[in-house]
């Protein structure tokens, strides 16, 4: 135990004198949340406020359009109001981006609306998202016309304006805040998650292993009295260290980016603090912990296998994939930890942080999902001291 | 003391060496070492003699228990290979011409790392290592990185790692190559004291001039197979040819017909 200690402490000296490692365990993880989500918050608040803000051309027909709608319309300071003498004007000056929108009456609106008909109104307008800020703007100005005439025709058949509605439905659902957020962020932090904890034990697993064979200090080590598996674990150590230490730092990170960002409404936030709570992420990190045994050993054996770190990287590199896919398929909608998904390695893990954010998954999952990736992580270690054990992949 | 009897290492072919034996060989297997015996005595210098691929580097390798015999036996101070594989590295001091040193760590940490990995007493440790160190002027260089080094002061740090818990038995795998005269001095320094100290040395080289000056046994290595086996004095007194590097091609011929 003493020797492995030595080992483990020596190989944990090199790596963080590392520059390579340091970019990789701590920066790119502390950093990458704050700044994609200051980013991506700051920039779609500005777009939000620049549609808000924007003075809207809308066009209407001369001599066609209600009087009532149209002072409705000139009252708004944020609509400016052109008027044109065809509806075929009117439409080719939105197509060519002059207009915001266009709204043509029919000729017969308002005696059809008299005669209790529903009067034609064409709403032209150019927009590629289905919810667009600009164009809401003025359909709601048409929303609050027809409320107005809806009122009024009510108003003259001496009516209830709430007769129209014939049913009354209190909805309340019993999800809570926690297990809706599960749903939307739920699937993607574990993803994001796995993702630290492979990237962060990459660089040391190739460092530890591939790079150490080839720039010829392996043989040395080899020739003090200690034993492979010893070696072996004290390595195995410290990759698997930094790709929790990653993870957790991408947690950490994120907790930072959620912070800085103050548009978030409170309740939310509440929600999303109490996801980042001690107990929570002790739970998460102690999920990981196994994963990233089975990545580390996993990484290391064809780390040792190659010859050079570059055969290590062109090796390991395409394995991100068979991580990337169950990580993601965790992501899909429907998807839950059951018995069977449980031992699924990875998407377990997956499955189990989004239940463990919405507080669903049960604790005797929880234990299958855990002994599970024990037990993988043991076979694999198991399988990587073979590899090393052999002098034909050591001495390649 | 090292003893080596009938020694062989079998290795299998990879796909590529296959190819390129293909016409000359069809087994799938090649002879790095074949039946090789042969003794090291404690103060004494035992030269391993012999051209590129001859086998030397895998005997070597053999005795420090990098890699398993096939067949044979080999015992270091007392100590089976097979059987009591961290028994015998305890007792050698291994040091190759490719070895290379973790260029992140200093000196210092370095060779603590060792020292550790014997499992050294601290008061032994310090009073060893500061021998050493001054014995070859280290100290002004003690704690910075190996990687920002000169090469010959990365040797004497590679040296320092090599004998720092005081090995019986010392193996040095043509440990001048590459090195300027300057630098291979200090290595061929080392050998003769640790032959003064008492120690059992065996060293490989396919130089001639360092065979000259350091050898008190020699054996050449052809092919696997011993060539000659003798002390260095008797192998001067045999010559047959005019200088040793032609006696040494024409023992090689000799055992290659």
């Amino acid at each position: 135990m003493k020797t492995i200690v030595t080992i483990f402490r020596k190989e944990l000296l090199d790596s963080l004198r590392d520059r390579r490692t340091l970019i990789t365990m701590v920066a790119i993880p502390l950093l990458l949340f704050p700044i994609l989500i200051g980013i991506s918050s700051r920039v779609m608040m500005s777009q939000i406020k620049k549609a808000q803000d924007k003075v809207l051309r809308v066009g209407l027909l001369t001599n066609q359009t209600p009087q009532a709608f149209q002072s409705m319309l000139m009252e708004r300071e944020d609509l400016r109001v052109i008027e044109y003498l065809t509806l075929e004007e009117g439409t080719a000056f939105v197509q060519s981006d002059s207009l915001d929108a266009f709204i043509a009456f029919a000729p017969s609106f308002e005696r059809d609306v008299m005669e209790l008909r529903r009067g034609g109104v064409s709403f032209i307008y150019k927009s590629a998202e289905r919810r667009d800020i600009e164009t809401d703007r003025v359909r709601k100005m048409l929303d609050a016309y027809s409320t107005i005439l809806r009122e009024a025709r009510f108003k003259r058949m001496n009516l209830d304006a709430a007769i129209v509605n014939t049913i009354d439905v209190k909805e309340q659902n019993l999800a809570s805040q926690k297990e809706r957020l599960a749903e939307v962020i739920g699937g993607f932090l574990p993803y994001l998650f796995i993702i630290f904890c492979y990237v962060g034990a990459i660089y040391p697993a190739i460092d530890l292993a591939a790079g150490e064979k080839e720039r010829g200090t392996l043989e040395t080590l080899l020739t003090a009295p200690v034993g492979r598996m010893q070696i072996l674990l004290g390595k195995f150590g410290v990759v698997t260290l930094t790709g929790v230490l990653s993870a957790g730092i991408s947690i950490f990170g994120l907790y930072i980016g959620i912070r800085q960002v103050r548009e978030i409404p409170p309740e939310l936030f509440q929600t999303i603090m109490s996801i980042l709570e001690l107990k929570s992420i002790v739970l998460l990190i102690s999920l990981l912990i196994p994963l990233t045994v089975f990545f580390a050993a996993g990484l290391l054996s064809l780390s040792i296998y190659a010859r050079s770190f570059k055969e290590a990287q062109s090796l390991i590199s395409p394995l991100m994939i068979v991580v990337i896919v169950p990580a993601f398929l965790g992501l899909l909608p429907g998807m839950t930890l059951n018995e069977v998904t449980a031992l699924i390695p990875i998407l377990n893990i997956s499955l189990a942080t989004k239940g463990i954010i919405a507080e669903t998954a049960t604790t005797w999952l929880l234990v299958e999902v855990f002994v599970s990736m024990i037990a993988l992580a043991g076979i694999s270690l198991y399988i990587c001291s073979k590899i090393f054990g052999r002098e034909s992949v050591v001495f390649r | 003391m090292i003893t080596v009897d009938n020694l062989w290492k079998t290795f299998k072919l990879s796909r590529e060496q296959k190819k390129e034996l293909a016409r000359t060989k069809t087994n799938k297997t090649v002879d790095a070492v074949a039946g090789v015996s042969f003794t090291c005595r404690p103060g004494k210098i035992f030269t391993l003699l012999g051209p590129n691929g001859a086998g030397k580097t895998t005997t070597l390798r053999l005795i420090a228990t990098l890699l398993k015999p096939t067949s044979g036996s080999i015992t270091v101070s007392g100590y089976d290979v097979v059987k009591e594989p961290l028994k015998v590295r305890a007792q050698i001091g291994f040091l190759t011409g490719t070895t290379k040193l973790y260029e992140r760590l200093t000196p210092n940490e370095l060779v603590k790392y060792y020292a550790d990995l014997h499992g050294m007493e601290p008061a032994n440790f310090r009073k060893r290592k500061e021998e050493i160190f001054s014995l070859l002027n280290m100290q002004e260089f003690a704690n910075r990185r190996i990687g920002k080094l000169s090469t010959g002061m990365k040797q004497k740090v590679s040296i320092a790692r090599t004998i720092i818990h005081d090995p019986a038995v010392v193996v040095f795998d043509e440990p001048t190559v590459g090195l300027d005269v300057i630098t291979s001095r200090t290595i061929i320094e080392l050998i003769r004291s640790s032959r003064n100290a008492g120690k059992t040395v065996i060293f490989s080289t396919h130089i001639m001039g360092e065979v000259n000056l350091l050898s008190d046994d020699l054996a050449i290595i052809h092919n696997g197979k011993l060539a000659y086996q003798g002390t260095y004095k008797e192998f001067q007194s045999q010559m047959k040819s005019d200088s040793m590097e032609e006696e040494f091609i024409r023992l090689l011929k000799e055992a290659g017909a």
